[in-house]
């Protein structure tokens, strides 16, 4: 529009921490923003089209977290929100144990990833439904279809899809509160 | 599709249709009111030779007059009816055109004749108008047995047809004999010898085969197209089928050369093909030749002949918005709108549309630019390997102010729209159409 680029101050919570007010201009996407700006390298560039969901990054608000694309979504459209991101999952104990979130347990044991690529947007997307269905458990017989909607949109180029959507399964049919009778 | 329109209460319709019908109910049982287009000399059989001749040119009138999009059900079999047609008064159901016996199998050339241009199927059964034969009324006889030869060779399919959910007295097939004597036009329209060829072929692709005014022109209370505003736009299921008179064509951008593209390719400056539009140049226009669909063009713009160069319309001027609203839309753009569709508007190629010089801009009506925002299109095809992605339902993160503001501001900058779009309409068009989750 007008040849100077704009530039205007961001603040936002990520991961539970406050970060900014930071200078960005206005068109970057929440993706450079978390890459260039804050070294949160996790979430992925995949077709920077809104198509695959390597980007997505989990949008806190009051009704329950919203799955995002942050590839084609403008960073100041964040603006005072609060975002968790791949790297916000997994905890690190007192004595330097990793101990990974319930979602990445499951990938790791049902070998759910091969190169990895999509793996940050499908945690991103198994864990937004996976607290989803804490605040709003689902029937066992409807667990296959709210996990194949939770996951479809994703894009797996290895096609580990029949592993990624088991593993989410198995964890929501065995996590007590997500299903009822 | 013809019959679709929402705007005019159906009890009124009714009411109408119902009085209309007592009063003509002697005259029409005596059948001296049904005048038929059709020549005696249909009568005669054509030979299998003559059959097979003629069939690949049907092929091409099949396609110009767009039968496969309603006479084959999504994933169904071709030509053999079953999509369902929304009308305000139930729903239709397109029939069986293969030539079995649930078809037209058993049906005479004139038969076909009959029902293709005076709307009356074998045994005098009225077809409802949803079936455009107001317009193919005005198909040459040639053309006609080209499709009936065309039809007659595909292969049988034996597929019943479904009935029509229409409530009394819709379901009244006779009542359509007082329609068809007010609304079906005596005359068949004759090349005007004061136009160019090109123009009356052009015309006769638009107004007969093309049958565009189906859904471009706006209908009146009795759900016929009003002739006196012929293709001056309507409002079809909360969208803007627009106005595709010259003056309409030049508020979108179009010009004749880039229109006569638009048909072929569904693609140009001024957006995709979307809704059923899109639906049209699917299944019809991109097989239609370039001499058609360059005669079609110039037809729409009043022209004997396509200009030697494109005369683009110039761009409208940006309406004044106050600079709060201004303010509040450039924020949920950028936030929003311009990781696909570029920071001024200009859309990316094979993947999203430009709206900086988008139709949706500069018709009349938001509905369809408030729609595709809140519900999202769907991954197009288009011909020749193009192809836009999918665009993602908006309405869980735009709530009615902001999206109004967005809408208003987009219109005015790039549309030259002065008129806001309020909340209100906003809250209207949300009402009813539920995102679909599933992009």
């Amino acid at each position: 529009m007008s040849a100077a680029i704009e530039i205007r101050d961001l603040t936002l919570r990520v991961n539970g921490e406050p970060v900014g007010p930071i200078p960005v201009p206005v068109g970057t996407s929440l993706l450079d923003v978390l890459h260039e700006w804050l070294g949160l390298t996790g979430s992925r560039m995949g077709c920077g089209q809104g198509i695959c969901h390597a980007c997505t990054v989990m949008l806190d608000e009051e009704t329950g977290p919203r799955e995002m694309r942050t590839c084609i979504t403008g960073a100041h459209w964040f603006e005072g929100k609060s975002i968790r991101t791949v790297e916000g999952h997994a905890r690190t104990e007192p004595d330097g144990t990793v101990v990974l979130s319930p979602v990445q347990q499951a990938f790791v044991e049902n070998f759910a990833f091969q190169c990895g690529y999509c793996t940050p947007g499908f945690v991103t997307g198994a864990s937004v439904l996976i607290e989803t269905l804490k605040r709003k458990p689902v029937r066992r017989d409807e667990v296959e279809r709210v996990v194949t909607d939770a996951l479809d949109p994703h894009i797996c180029r290895c096609t580990g899809y029949v592993r990624y959507h088991q593993a989410v399964r198995d964890l929501v049919l065995a996590t007590p509160g997500l299903t009822i009778a | 599709m013809a019959f679709l329109p929402l705007s005019t209460p159906a009890r009124r319709i009714g009411a109408l249709l119902a009085a209309t019908g007592l009063v003509a109910a002697g005259l029409l049982a005596s059948g001296v009111l049904e005048r038929s287009a059709v020549a005696r000399d249909v009568e005669t059989p054509l030979t299998p030779e003559a059959m097979k001749a003629l069939a690949p040119q049907g092929a091409k009138v099949a396609a110009a007059a767009d039968c496969f999009a309603c006479h084959t059900a999504r994933g169904g079999a071709p030509w053999a009816g079953g999509l369902p047609l929304e009308t305000p008064f139930g729903i239709i159901h397109a029939t069986n055109i293969s030539p079995s016996a649930e078809g037209i199998g058993g049906w005479s050339r004139a038969a076909f004749h009959r029902a293709i241009r005076d709307g009356i199927a074998p045994g005098g059964r009225h077809l409802y108008p949803a079936m455009p034969y107001t317009s193919y009324r005005g198909l040459s006889p040639e053309d006609v047995d080209a499709l009936y030869a065309y039809l007659m060779t595909r292969p049988p399919v034996a597929v019943a047809n479904k009935a029509n959910t229409l409530p009394f007295p819709f379901d009244q097939r006779w009542t359509l004999a007082a329609w068809n004597f007010l609304n079906l036009p005596a005359e068949v329209a004759e090349p005007d010898p004061a136009r160019s060829p090109l123009w009356n072929r052009g015309r006769y692709v638009a107004e007969a085969l093309g049958h565009c005014g189906e859904c471009h022109t706006p209908r009146n209370a009795l759900q016929a197209m009003r002739s006196g505003a012929a293709l001056q736009g309507a409002v079809i299921e909360g969208i803007e089928a627009p106005d595709i008179t010259p003056s309409g064509l030049r508020r979108m951008g179009f010009e004749p050369h880039g229109l006569a593209r638009f048909m072929a390719k569904g693609l140009s400056p001024q957006g995709g093909a979307t809704h059923q539009m899109f639906d049209v140049v699917h299944f019809s226009t991109q097989h239609m030749d370039a001499a058609d669909l360059a005669a079609l063009s110039a037809y729409l713009f009043d022209r004997d002949a396509l200009p030697a160069e494109p005369e683009t319309p110039p761009a409208p001027a940006p309406a004044a918005v106050p600079q709060a609203v201004s303010l509040r839309a450039r924020a949920t753009y950028a936030g929003l709108c311009a990781g696909c569709h570029g920071q001024a508007g200009e859309g990316i190629p094979h993947v999203s549309v430009p709206l900086r010089t988008n139709t949706a801009m500069r018709v009349a009506n938001p509905g369809g630019l408030l729609r595709a925002i809140l519900v999202g299109l769907p991954a197009q095809r288009f011909p020749g390997h193009e192809r836009m992605e999918a665009m993602p339902p908006f309405a869980a993160l735009i709530d009615d102010a902001a999206l109004a503001d967005l809408a208003t501001w987009m219109r005015a900058e790039w549309g030259g729209q002065d008129k806001a779009v309020t909340p209100e309409a906003v809250a209207r068009q949300r009402e009813g159409l539920r995102a679909d989750a599933s992009h």
